[in-house]
Formats: structure tokens, sequence, C-alpha cells
């Protein structure tokens, strides 16, 4: 089971990382700027990858 | 026929069953070709269980852009771990994945073990391999409905992967698993950001369905911009 949970969602760190990128997008979004969102959510996205491959 | 779902499909399957077929391949010189072929069948079978079972309840009755969100949160769960592995075994910070080494590791694994127990890591390899394969299956074919198209690519792949495999009867070390891991990460990773931001959002990427090719150079640029970076602050860590 552990090892079927971790296949789907990662793991703390992972889920972290893309909780934070989601985070970002939604933020930008809800305060009605979903244009910046465009922009944004894939440069936390690549931070998120650059900060997971550092650990 | 989707090119571009099908060819993220088709790398990614590619990849995972490589690495089952290292786990059957090990588990085969302890029980045999016949009884590890089976419990490789076993996995598939479940795995195929688990695709009909999900499709159908999935692609009947649901809104699929209520569950595009979730899609797309999972695909950002995958490829931003797939990347990040890649990049870190690009920088010099991982050691890159050895399909020897995993192969003497299964064989080890078992060496004491009983018959049964080497046919469940047969069966256990598959299917948890397989099921990230499922995954990717599942995303792409909510959002096309061609799960028919996109199980193909998978059972390419699968068949591709054995058949190179069982020729060699040799883990399949020559396939460049970093650079297909970095570019297939890269593509799944545009493809949840993408996804995500549409349910969110509405219709804000400017360029349509045709931004998923901007993203997709921007991670592959990105990503490998990284590589020198994390390399630098090693050797700088290192130094002091």
């Amino acid at each position: 089971m552990k090892a079927f949970l971790k296949t789907l969602f990662g793991d703390v760190r992972n889920i972290a990382a893309v909780g934070g990128v989601v985070a970002v997008a939604a933020m930008l979004t809800g305060i009605g700027h979903g244009a910046w969102a465009v922009v944004a959510m894939p440069v936390a996205a690549l931070l998120a990858v650059g900060w997971l491959a550092e650990r | 026929m989707d090119w571009a779902a099908f060819l993220p499909l088709f790398l990614t399957a590619g990849v995972e069953w490589v690495e089952a077929f290292t786990i059957v391949l090990a588990v085969s010189l302890t029980i045999g070709w016949g009884a590890s072929l089976g419990a490789a069948a076993s996995g598939l079978g479940t795995l195929a269980v688990l695709t009909a079972v999900t499709g159908g309840a999935l692609s009947s009755g649901l809104n699929v852009h209520a569950i595009q969100f979730v899609i797309g949160v999972f695909l950002l769960l995958f490829g931003v771990r797939w990347m990040a592995k890649a990049i870190a075994r690009q920088a010099g910070l991982k050691a890159l994945h050895d399909e020897d080494a995993e192969f003497r590791e299964t064989r080890e694994k078992i060496s004491g073990g009983d018959w049964f127990a080497a046919w469940l890591i047969a069966y256990k390899g598959t299917l948890m391999e397989g099921l990230e394969v499922w995954l990717i299956v599942v995303a792409f074919s909510l959002r096309s409905g061609a799960w028919i198209a996109n199980g193909i690519a998978a059972v390419a792949a699968l068949l591709v992967v054995f058949a190179a495999g069982l020729s060699a009867r040799a883990p399949l070390r020559r396939v460049p698993e970093n650079a297909i891991k970095f570019i297939v990460g890269s593509m799944i990773v545009s493809f949840g950001v993408f996804w995500t931001l549409e349910a969110m959002a509405g219709d804000v990427w400017p360029l349509g369905d045709w931004s998923l090719l901007a993203l997709e150079a921007f991670f592959l640029v990105g990503g490998q911009a990284l590589v020198p970076l994390l390399r630098g602050r090693r050797v700088r860590e290192a130094r002091a």
C-alpha cells in the first residue's frame, strides 16, 4: 500500500513542491490575475524541479 | 491518432517497461522464464483490469473539466519528480540509474528466498512500474477520450521493450533512460501546468493548445539551465 501511494503521489517533498506551484496559480487566479499565472506557474514549476533535484 | 499524446505515452511506458523487464529477467534466473513471465503477465492482467474499470467509471457521466484539475495535479506530481531525478543525475548529485545494479540487487534479494517470494517480486515489479504507465494513460485519455489509441501506445512500448529484452536476455543498459526521463518529464510537467491552470482560470493560455509547445521549450531549456547551476553549487559546497 505504501509503495502504491508513493507511486501515485511521490514523497512528502514532492507533494509540498507541487502544492506550492498550485498555490501560486490559485492565489493569482483568486485575486483576478489569471494572466500572470500563465507566467508565474511555469516558473514556479521549474523552481520546484530545481528544489527537488537538489535534495 | 493523437501524436502529441502518443509520443510521451510511448516513451514513458518504454522507460517503465525497461525497469519491469530488468526485474522479470533477474527473477527468471531463479524460477525460470515460464514462471517469471507468468508473474509479469499476472501483473499486466491486474493493470488491464484496473485500466478497464477506471476507464469505464471515469469516462461515463463525469465532466472532463471537473476532473481536469485533479489530473493536471497528478501529472505535475509525476512529471516534476521525473524531471528532478533526471536533472540531479545529469548534475552528478545522484548516481545514474543502473539497470545492471538493479538486476544484481533483485538477484540478491531472491537468492535465499522461496519460489513464491520470487514470483511475487516479478508480479509486484511489473505492477508497480505499470502503475505509472496506467496513470499517464488515464490522464491523457480523460482529456482526449482516446482510450484505445493511448492504450495501444503503452502496449506498443511494452512489446518493443520485451522483444528487445528477450532477444538480448540481458538488462537493457543501452537505453538512454536519463535523457528519456528528462524529456518525458518536461512534457508531462507542460501538460500538468497547462491543464491545472486551465481548470482553475479558464481560457487564459494566449496561444490556446499551441501554448503547450512554448511550455515544453521553456521546461527543456530551463531544466538544462538548472544542471550547471546545481553542479556548480555542489562543487562550491565540496570546496567549502
